[in-house]
């Protein structure tokens, strides 16, 4: 028995869409231009699938505040904030995002996932109870793994049924009930309804964390997220976020509104035993924070850019997975449809994500597109074009893909 | 929890637990693959991850339980998910 037969049904089906042409889960990218545009080889890629909702990976004050950390401490903080001390950088980042949420508490992760895992699996103890969102991300779920709490599921969005399930586990005899959700799911772009969530936690004293991941920087008046678009983020126990997608960087936050969340950087093993984010990565994400308080133009272009394209695409005859948002997911009849139109996309330039079960909601097969404020126009124009010609060529591209299949 | 449902709960067997399952994967079971209490739900019956949590919901529904994470993935065939589902009936 070898150690890597156990993957060999993954590797089957990896060997299987390989045939297809480009492994869809193993670009290379070999120069990145700027937010909407990088080269393979020689040939230019629109990229459509790289999160960077607010466009502001190459914005002259975030590169500048990267490249004048990095100067002045250094490629690498070599270890853990508990162990090896803090920056600046990480003091400065965690001010800034209470100040700008109006939260007690932030504490800055090296990571989005290990934020989750973090904080999820460290403020849910052996006699709490953890309710999640059925369509819920591999970070919540293996933050809750980690956890000695059970973890019970609820129908997605639906606030009725996590109350019929808090309802059901009646009192919780020396512990509590955390509720984790997240603004808007990354998959499908769908949003959480909030306040309705945040009304059947309070009914029945549960506390809410929310992964807003997707949705800071986009969402609210002053960018914190849905929770703040819904007039409720004052309400909310804990939200946490990443530096990877509107903040441009590396890394992760969890805010609260309970100043005691301090006492859980003493607790969290996940941002305990791990190197800190380097200055670099945290003064990017500073600058971008900057930005997304300055300049709410980003985000009504990135909604402008949203809909013009789920438009598009609703007038060429796509089934679109939820209302405009920065991610707009495809539904496809399966992953080998899915995957050779991936494939031909790629092949006229236009970078999107296929997205497969298992790790999809309702195991569908998707190509996903996310958004940028980075992109014009005639961007979106671009990407209608090569989907208007993807649905003319069905047929080609469907015989060319049982020819690719069928080759030895 | 309803009277009904009370009643429904109490005596409960393992044959009535295990129909309501056959009952509940048919939806998954295109192939009408034969159900044994010894089918491995997704070796066995192809069953992928998110139908069984469909069907985990299905049950937690109708017998008015919760069946924890933790304990779905230590579940592997039928027979297991009955004797899960009676030992929380009993508990609740």
């Amino acid at each position: 028995m070898g150690i890597f037969d156990k993957f060999s049904t993954l590797k089957s089906r990896v060997d299987l869409v390989e045939k297809l042409g480009v492994d869809p889960f193993g670009v290379k990218f070999d120069r990145i231009l700027n937010a909407t545009r990088g080269l393979i080889g020689n040939k230019e890629i629109i990229l459509a699938g790289t999160n960077n909702y607010l466009g502001l990976t190459f914005d002259q004050d975030c590169i500048d505040a990267s490249i004048k950390a990095t100067r002045k401490h250094g490629t690498g903080t070599t270890g853990s904030r508990i162990a090896n001390g803090s920056y600046d950088e990480h003091v400065d980042l965690e001010n800034a995002l209470a100040k700008h949420s109006g939260m007690e508490s932030a504490i800055v992760f090296s990571t989005g996932y290990q934020t989750n895992l973090a904080a999820i699996s460290t403020l849910a103890g052996p006699k709490d109870v953890l309710f999640i969102d059925a369509d819920s991300q591999a970070c919540i779920i293996d933050g809750c793994r980690l956890s000695a709490a059970p973890t019970i599921r609820f129908r997605h969005n639906s606030p009725a049924d996590l109350e019929k399930r808090l309802i059901r586990q009646g009192e919780i005899e020396g512990g509590i009930a955390l509720v984790v959700i997240e603004g808007m799911y990354s998959m499908f772009g769908d949003k959480a309804p909030i306040k309705e969530f945040v009304e059947v936690c309070e009914r029945h004293g549960a506390f809410l964390y929310i992964d807003e991941a997707h949705s800071f920087g986009i969402y609210g008046p002053t960018g914190c997220g849905l929770a703040e678009e819904e007039g409720v983020l004052d309400r909310v126990d804990f939200i946490s976020g990443t530096f990877s997608k509107s903040l441009a960087s590396i890394g992760g936050f969890c805010l609260s509104r309970h100043k005691d969340f301090e006492i859980t950087r003493k607790a969290m093993r996940a941002y305990m035993f791990t190197a800190s984010p380097t200055p670099s990565n945290v003064a990017a994400a500073r600058a971008a924070l900057d930005k997304i308080a300055d300049k709410p133009e980003l985000r009504e272009n990135l909604q402008a850019r949203a809909e013009q394209l789920h438009a598009g695409l609703t007038a060429l005859g796509f089934d679109l997975c939820a209302p405009p948002s920065p991610i707009i997911a495809i539904r496809r009849p399966n992953e080998m449809i899915a995957a050779s139109e991936w494939n031909w996309l790629m092949e006229k330039g236009i970078y999107v994500n296929l997205a497969i079960p298992p790790g999809t909601p309702q195991s569908s097969s998707l190509l996903r597109i996310s958004l940028s404020a980075a992109h014009t126009i005639e961007d979106i124009d671009l990407i209608l074009s090569g989907f208007a010609q993807l649905r003319q060529e069905s047929e080609l591209v469907m015989a060319r893909a049982q020819d690719a299949l069928a080759a030895q | 929890m309803s009277p009904s449902i009370a009643q429904q709960v109490s005596d409960i067997k393992h044959s009535d637990v295990f129909n309501k399952i056959c009952e509940l994967l048919v939806p998954y079971n295109p192939k009408g693959k034969e159900i044994l209490n010894h089918s491995g739900i997704m070796t066995d019956l192809e069953v992928d991850s998110t139908a069984v949590f469909d069907l985990i919901m299905g049950l937690e529904d109708f017998y008015d339980i919760s069946i924890p994470m933790e304990m779905v993935s230590d579940i592997k065939t039928v027979g297991e998910l009955v004797n899960a589902v009676i030992q929380l009936t009993a508990q609740s």
